[in-house]
């Protein structure tokens, strides 16, 4: 159950008679989804049930074989909804360059979404994580765990309305989850949509919306 | 002209069902096929006997009543997998990249028969098997694209994907055979010592058998793209209910052939 | 937008530095194995060497194609491009990369193969011709459009689970035009005739794959994110 935050926004997806398929194989049918602004939504079901596939066509990549996704009632392929600015989608794959320093990938992605972070604003959250002191070094210098903290920067320094966040909390230490669930949760309070998908269920979040993803009824029929 | 979009639409909308085409098409293929052999038998007798012989050229002129139509059919399938691709891009049908693919290899197989009776034909005529003619280094160049196209729709795990791949290839070839064609036209004619000139005004007498196997390779073509359309919805739709009642596969099937 | 695009691509190309000349390298190795292979004959050399430059031009580019999609796509950054730009944006930076740091050195560098392929060979007594500067041209012409339909052909691919030859065998085909164009460019000019024509034709060419590739390479692109 969505419950409304004390902020109103108009700021809402809505899915309609959505169908996905991976490999010709049907995951989702004619199915209705709906994520209100101020709301934090799991996404939660077994390995191949489509998660990463709802994901992937939430963000926009995935084609839909049929029905539509609608950002504050206008199509998301349409420009005028300004979906593809207000959304952050986080993959399993950080796409972070190895080549390029911490605060230059962090720096690149600000700027394609206009403004371009300061390195004030890249150390503070930097520190929040405990990698203040890697700014300037490669990323593929990093430990796993160093490179997930880095892909976690970006929900501080990029202003959008939309979080689809593919397994955010995998491998994280105690610290940093507690860390992730208090920005989701204060992003969602200022009115952001916060849609995420995790195996295990998360201390301390609080959650407006589950959504259960199993192995649709093609298997039984 | 209402009632005409109207039955064009639903002619738009019955192709796009393979459930539809799957069953309608089991019925034309006899009929096809008797139109076929006939004209082949027609043709054939028509070209082989009936036909004079080139006073130049002797009886090897008559590889041409094969070697032309394949040559006319290699175009004729690749330019309508480039507008099966557009279709399949534009409305997401399925069917229709289904009978893209199933063109290509088609396709691919015109293009060879075309570039070896081609090569056979040049022996007597040109004392070489292989000429850097215009016209058959635009079929070789033509091959090379079914090829790449075959290559690239098969190297992807998810069909999807490879649909649309192929499609994209498929068109971007399509826009780039008249660029080729000309320029290897404008290369040959460079290279004017080395080429021969094939053939001037036709006889005709030799038009008219020429057509008629036009006419049978065509109905061939179609009868093959049938039968491989069909293979691809099998393929791709086996686990549809209504395909494996067709098939005569699964319990409720069963059950109602035998009552 | 297309600049910043195009400033990480020639940051990420400048940091790969090594794997930016190598494409080079192979050009220039490719073209010096021609007087091994048939003849050191400067007269005889002279004669195949605009085919030679024109066809290891292509395959430079065509090899060197993989530095600047793969990686993107295998990191995931593709689809953060593709979300936050629009997709011929990102084809037109890839593309324009791709040409300043290997289509254009192979340009810069092609009078050390004229050179190597005795290109401007007079016989004794003949009053030597400077051709350095029309192969320089034919292939300043040529190498934008071949990292142009390269950029479908790679874009295609990299999704494909087979991959590497894939992108030559669907796009060398395509380079038939611009190859017969470019040698004769070279050709004419050895034979004292005119070449406006096909300089002409090349830059048509190059203007009308201009308009048309980014848009379709956008478009494989996002069909290799989807």
């Amino acid at each position: 159950m969505s419950s409304k935050q004390s902020e109103p926004s108009s700021y809402n997806l809505e899915v309609k008679g959505l169908t996905i398929s991976r490999n010709e194989q049907p995951l989702l049918e004619d199915t209705d989804l709906s994520f209100n602004a101020g709301s934090i939504t799991h996404l939660f079901g077994e390995n191949g049930a489509g998660k990463t596939s709802l994901m992937r066509a939430l963000a926009g990549l995935l084609p839909l074989d049929s029905g539509q996704i609608l950002w504050n009632q206008i199509k998301n392929t349409h420009p005028e909804s300004n979906f593809n600015q207000d959304l952050l989608f986080l993959a399993h794959n950080l796409a972070m360059k190895h080549e390029l320093s911490i605060a230059e990938n962090l720096q690149f992605y600000s700027i394609l979404r206009g403004r371009k972070s300061s390195l004030e604003e890249l150390s503070k959250v930097a520190a929040e994580l405990q990698i203040e002191n890697l700014l300037e070094r490669h990323f593929s210098d990093l430990s796993a765990g160093q490179q997930h903290k880095v892909a976690l920067c970006r929900l501080v320094l990029e202003t959008v309305k939309l979080w689809v966040l593919d397994e955010p909390f995998v491998n994280l230490d105690a610290k940093t989850r507690d860390w992730l669930s208090a920005k989701m949760m204060h992003f969602a309070k200022e009115g952001g949509v916060v849609i995420f998908t995790s195996h295990q269920a998360i201390e301390g979040l609080k959650i407006h919306q589950r959504i259960s993803l199993s192995h649709s009824e093609e298997e039984a029929a | 002209m209402a009632s005409f979009s109207k039955t064009a639409g639903r002619w738009f909308h019955q192709l796009g069902s393979p459930k539809w085409f799957y069953q309608k098409s089991v019925k034309w293929l006899p009929w096809l096929w008797i139109s076929c052999l006939a004209l082949f038998a027609f043709g054939l007798y028509y070209s082989l006997w009936a036909s004079p012989v080139d006073y130049q050229q002797g009886n090897s002129v008559r590889i041409m009543y094969i070697h032309v139509p394949t040559a006319v059919l290699s175009m004729v399938a690749y330019l309508a997998m480039a507008v099966c691709a557009v279709i399949g891009m534009v409305w997401k049908m399925k069917m229709s990249f289904m009978a893209m693919r199933a063109l290509a290899p088609i396709g691919a197989a015109f293009t060879l028969i075309c570039l070896f009776t081609g090569s056979l034909w040049g022996i007597p005529t040109w004392g070489t098997w292989w000429e850097w003619d215009a016209r058959m280094t635009s079929e070789l160049v033509l091959l090379f694209l079914y090829l790449g196209f075959i290559a690239l729709h098969s190297s992807f795990s998810d069909r999807t994907k490879a649909d649309n791949a192929a499609a994209i290839l498929a068109i971007v070839g399509a826009i780039n055979i008249p660029i080729i064609y000309g320029s290897v036209k404008w290369w040959n004619t460079l290279h004017q010592a080395y080429s021969v000139t094939k053939k001037g005004a036709i006889d005709p007498q030799m038009q008219t058998p020429l057509f008629i196997m036009i006419a049978a390779f065509y109905v061939l073509f179609i009868i093959l793209v049938i039968i491989r359309l069909r293979l691809e919805i099998m393929n791709r739709e086996a686990k549809a209910k209504w395909l494996q009642q067709e098939v005569g596969l699964g319990q409720e099937s069963n059950a109602g052939a035998n009552g | 937008m297309f600049l910043t695009l195009l400033k990480r691509e020639l940051m990420l190309a400048r940091r790969n530095w090594v794997a930016v000349l190598i494409p080079l390298f192979f050009f220039v190795i490719v073209v010096s194995l021609f007087p091994f292979a048939v003849s050191p004959e400067a007269e005889f050399l002279q004669q195949i060497a605009a085919g030679v430059v024109w066809v290891a031009a292509l395959l430079a580019v065509l090899l060197s194609l993989d530095l600047f999609y793969r990686g993107d796509f295998q990191d995931g950054s593709l689809e953060q491009l593709l979300i936050m730009a629009s997709p011929i944006q990102v084809a037109l930076s890839k593309v324009t990369a791709h040409w300043l740091v290997t289509g254009l050195p192979l340009v810069l560098i092609s009078p050390l193969l004229a050179g190597l392929m005795h290109l401007n060979y007079a016989p004794n007594g003949a009053v030597e011709m400077n051709h350095t500067p029309i192969m320089m041209l034919s292939l300043l012409l040529g190498t934008p459009t071949m990292c142009l339909l390269g950029a479908i052909g790679m874009s295609l691919s990299l999704a494909a689970s087979r991959n590497g030859m894939l992108v030559a065998v669907m796009i060398l085909p395509l380079y038939v035009p611009i190859l017969i164009f470019g040698s004769s460019v070279i050709t004419a000019s050895l034979a004292n005739s005119g070449y406006n024509a096909q300089i002409a034709i090349l830059a048509a060419i190059l203007l009308f794959a201009l308009v048309l590739t980014p848009y379709t390479t956008g478009k494989a692109l996002k069909v290799a994110v989807s």
